[in-house]
């Protein structure tokens, strides 16, 4: 068991040392949100291993990316809309990139439709309503920061989106950057 | 109902009979408890796509027509939908010989790809190769994994959200009571 001990510290210390974000969690009685920075490193090779050409994943590279999941714990419906989240970082907007823009770039550069499909299957969608006990997720992509990045979202609830209205505060975000 | 006439007696039973066809019709279609994870999704009729399978075997949709029809879309790099796999093979096991027909159909990846995960999970469901990712995208599920289901008269009547138990009683008992539930209208 000692010796078993002796290869996990080192192991965990190897692991912790190879990226630096750390994952957030905002809880409300009626959501869980978890927001999980990815390194660029991670990201690109992601996309490698499903034969994304190089042009893009050299793109992907200089994005932040945050993977986003989302449990409504309530017993109402609640509607994800990303047009209301506000990211920003040291004070200034944080301007988070559309799926409509990744589409019209990845058709202007000529990328295949494949790869242009696992792409947006991959981002978090724009627009959902989520069920009780629904979990859902996605990758949100920001451009690339070192500062510390603050996010004001807000949700509808109700089946017609008649309740009250839902906000969170996430302020320890942040894009996670390979160690050298 | 003794002093009536006969013409009036016929009446009556007629109505009563149809009064108990009526009530014994809803409660066994419109009864069905629907689990935990489904939605109810009347979007009317499947959009038809014809797609070939990783055997180069080609499958149009509405062919299959006349069956409940589980459409499955998942991707090799989803981690819920290689959970949900095996649980997929089950329910087939639990579905032999019922007019119920699995598609599994893989989104925008190659083959290679698939065969590798596929052999990887011990399963032995077929699955089509959505090549470009466009039929996905006219399908437009919620997140991968996602299941619909099918009616036999070709309509879409319930969406799965994320990956489901599919092996577990609760979900075949809802199936297999779909199926009754619809095996007069074929």
């Amino acid at each position: 068991m000692r010796i078993k001990n002796c290869y996990i510290v080192p192991l965990l210390l190897l692991i912790a040392s190879l990226q630096t974000a750390q994952a957030v969690s905002v809880e409300t009685p009626e959501l869980e949100i978890k927001f999980k920075s990815r390194t660029p490193n991670q990201m690109s090779s992601f996309y490698e291993a499903r034969g994304f050409p190089k042009a893009m994943r050299d793109i992907l590279k200089q994005q932040c990316f945050i993977t986003v999941g989302i449990l409504n714990k309530s017993q109402t419906k609640i509607w994800l809309d990303l047009s209301n989240w506000q990211f920003s970082a040291d004070g200034k907007p944080l301007k988070r990139q559309h799926r409509d823009y990744w589409k019209k770039r990845w058709q202007d550069m000529g990328m295949p439709l494949n790869k242009q499909s696992t792409f947006r299957w991959t981002l978090i969608p724009e627009t959902l309503d989520y069920l009780p006990g629904e979990h859902e997720g996605g990758n949100i992509v920001l451009p690339f920061t070192d500062k510390a990045i603050s996010l004001t979202a807000t949700f509808a609830t109700g089946e017609n989106k008649q309740g009250k209205t839902l906000t969170i505060n996430a302020d320890k975000l942040s894009c996670a950057v390979d160690k050298q | 109902m003794k002093n009536l006439p006969n013409i009036f007696k016929l009446f009556f039973i007629t109505l009563s009979l149809l009064f108990i066809e009526t009530a014994f019709a809803s409660s066994t279609t419109g009864d069905i408890k629907v689990p935990f994870g489904i939605r109810d999704y009347n979007v009317g009729i499947a959009p038809n796509f014809t797609l070939q399978d990783i055997d180069s075997e080609t499958f149009e949709l509405a062919k299959a027509k006349g069956n409940w029809i589980f459409l499955h879309f998942w991707a090799s790099w989803c981690g819920p939908c290689k959970k949900e796999m095996p649980t997929i093979q089950k329910l087939a096991d639990a579905m032999q010989g019922e007019k119920f027909k699995i598609i599994m159909v893989n989104t925008a990846e190659d083959e290679d790809t698939v065969f590798e995960f596929l052999s990887t999970i011990d399963v032995e469901v077929n699955t089509l190769m959505d090549v470009d990712g466009l039929v996905t995208e006219i399908w437009k599920p919620r997140g991968l994994p996602t299941t619909f289901l099918i009616n036999p008269k070709g309509e879409v009547k319930y969406q799965a959200i994320g990956g489901r138990e599919w092996g577990e009683p609760t979900y075949v008992n809802f199936l297999k009571k779909l199926l009754s539930s619809t095996s007069g209208h074929r």
